[in-house]
């Protein structure tokens, strides 16, 4: 063995030192890439943080565990492009914290699942699964339409992703309660405003099928929707996107 | 350092450590492990250079051999585009009511497009095209936009209700919610259309009905309630029905409306994959067309 090293094992200081540098190389190399994670998501017009309603729909996402059988990343793939659509790019879950990428396809992926089915499916379906899909081993969420949406942390939730990076403005810090209710207003009566705020795609109407009430199915069913809808992938330059 | 004593039995050097006589040998790891270590960092220099590896300050190490699974993953869907083109040929013709009349296509094709048909529109019309409560029966030959290939297609291209410049749209109000007719109004209107498709009425109240439905209902569903093709209004005059048919349901459908959303599938499924679930409804759909 080299007497090099049995020197440096017995010099305490200069060895701390030496683990402390050969430890750190991992660590570099793990945490130096993030720094310039920005060069790495793609531009891609069209992304914006989500609404109140469609955060507390995600909230309730994450809080049933839905990201158990359910991803949101399609992958490079051609079996996954062709069933679920163009494949995820890194700037649509940039404004997501945590992502809801996944890692297991229990159900299908939802990255794109917004506008593929109605909202009054998506109800009967999170309501009773088996009454519209045979077979299907996805539990019931019927409780979803008879919870009153919680909207008085909306504010707080938004400040916080704003602390994290979402770019919210501070009115729509200070509007997160109202616009959750807007959003699934039955008349429609604010989509102006809503649209002003949150860009032309955002999808204002009752969600649920009871006009009136707001409830986390409103929620859920809102966010859904929303899925892989706001990427315009037409404006992607393919050199740019490359990987 | 002086040197080290040895292991007389082995001749390995000994590490200078020992234990009640017990002394530890200084052995180094196996040559075939050392090699496999230096054999994996040397790849791993390789392949960190050759693919797609790191952030940069600007862009990343795009590699030297210019990899990307973007551009493989868009090659090979053309690829199978290409091949699928072949495989459907006659589906790239944009002639639907030319397909619609092509007596062959339901034999070869048919089974193929069923796999289509069950993973984007089963979920809501079932396998069986029958349809469930609030979607409607693609098999019974009463259409709401009319049965024709031109206009089936539209309806798969730009859907109902949907989020499409070009969608088709058609809404029964909320009479009774939005204040439109009170709650004796909406019982006599609903008696009324109960006596269209001939079933179990209160007269009296349908002699009285018929007044409210010539006002309020008419406009759409026709003054014979007969519906039309124009604006997707419901026959009223069959035993067919979305929402139900039983006196609640009718009650249920005019007091608060309704309004089915049929998804549009532009941008989802390609032009030839809508002409052939068009083709695919067409083929089960009108056996009982009347």
């Amino acid at each position: 063995m080299s007497t090099q090293h049995q020197k440096l094992e017995r010099n305490s200081i200069g060895f701390a030192l030496a683990i402390l540098l050969v430890a750190s190389i991992g660590g570099i190399v793990e945490i130096a890439p993030l720094f310039t994670i920005e060069n790495t998501v793609e531009e891609v017009e069209g992304m914006r943080p989500y609404t109140p309603l469609e955060l507390a729909g995600r909230d309730i996402y994450v809080r049933e565990g839905c990201y158990a059988c359910h991803s949101q990343m399609i992958r490079t793939l051609r079996s996954d492009v062709e069933r679920y659509g163009h494949y995820s790019l890194a700037a649509e879950s940039m404004y997501d914290h945590p992502f809801q990428w996944g890692s297991k396809r229990t159900g299908p992926d939802l990255a794109r699942i917004g506008g593929k089915y109605s909202d009054a499916w998506h109800v009967a379906h999170l309501e009773a699964p088996r009454e519209l899909v045979e077979g299907s081993v996805m539990p019931g969420y019927a409780f979803l339409s008879d919870t009153r949406l919680a909207t008085g942390h909306l504010p707080a939730a938004l400040k916080a992703l704003s602390r994290a990076g979402v770019p919210y403005t501070e009115a729509q810090i200070e509007n997160a309660e109202k616009d959750a209710v807007w959003q699934a207003d039955f008349e429609q009566n604010f989509e102006g405003e809503l649209q002003e705020s949150y860009g032309a795609k955002v999808q204002v109407r009752d969600f649920d099928g009871q006009p009136g009430r707001l409830t986390e199915m409103d929620a859920l069913v809102a966010y859904l929707q929303m899925l892989g809808t706001l990427a315009e992938l037409d404006t992607l330059d393919p050199e740019e996107s490359s990987r | 350092m002086a040197v080290r004593e040895k292991d007389p039995v082995s001749g390995t050097e000994l590490t200078g450590h020992e234990w009640d006589g017990i002394k530890e040998m200084d052995s180094p790891v196996p040559w075939a492990s050392r090699w496999a270590l230096w054999a994996s960092i040397a790849v791993s220099v390789l392949f960190w250079l050759l693919y797609p590896s790191f952030p940069l300050v600007t862009g990343y190490a795009k590699g030297l051999l210019g990899y990307s699974t973007r551009a493989e993953v868009a090659a090979a869907v053309d690829q199978a585009e290409a091949e699928r083109a072949q495989a459907f040929a006659p589906f790239q013709s944009e002639d639907i009511a030319a397909l619609a009349a092509d007596p062959a296509l339901e034999a070869r094709y048919g089974q193929a497009i069923g796999k289509l048909y069950a993973d984007n529109c089963a979920a809501c019309h079932t396998a069986g095209l029958t349809g469930q409560a609030g979607f409607p029966d693609l098999t019974d030959g009463h259409w709401l936009w009319s049965g024709s290939p031109e206009e089936v297609e539209y309806s798969i291209r730009y859907g109902i209700n949907a989020a499409h410049d070009d969608t088709r749209s058609a809404q029964m109000l909320a009479f009774g919610a939005g204040g439109m007719l009170d709650k004796v109004q909406v019982r006599q209107a609903v008696e009324y259309v109960l006596s269209l498709s001939g079933q179990a009425h209160d007269a009296e109240l349908a002699v009285a009905g018929r007044g409210v439905f010539e006002e309020s209902c008419a406009a759409c569903h026709g003054d014979d309630g007969r519906g039309g093709y124009e604006n997707g209004a419901p026959d009223l005059g069959d035993d067919r029905w979305i929402y139900g048919g039983s006196r609640g349901d009718i009650y249920r459908s005019v007091y608060y409306g309704r309004m089915g959303v049929m998804p549009a599938w532009e941008g989802r499924l390609s032009d030839a994959e809508i002409r052939m679930l068009t083709l695919y409804v067409l083929w089960n759909g009108n056996d009982a067309a009347d």
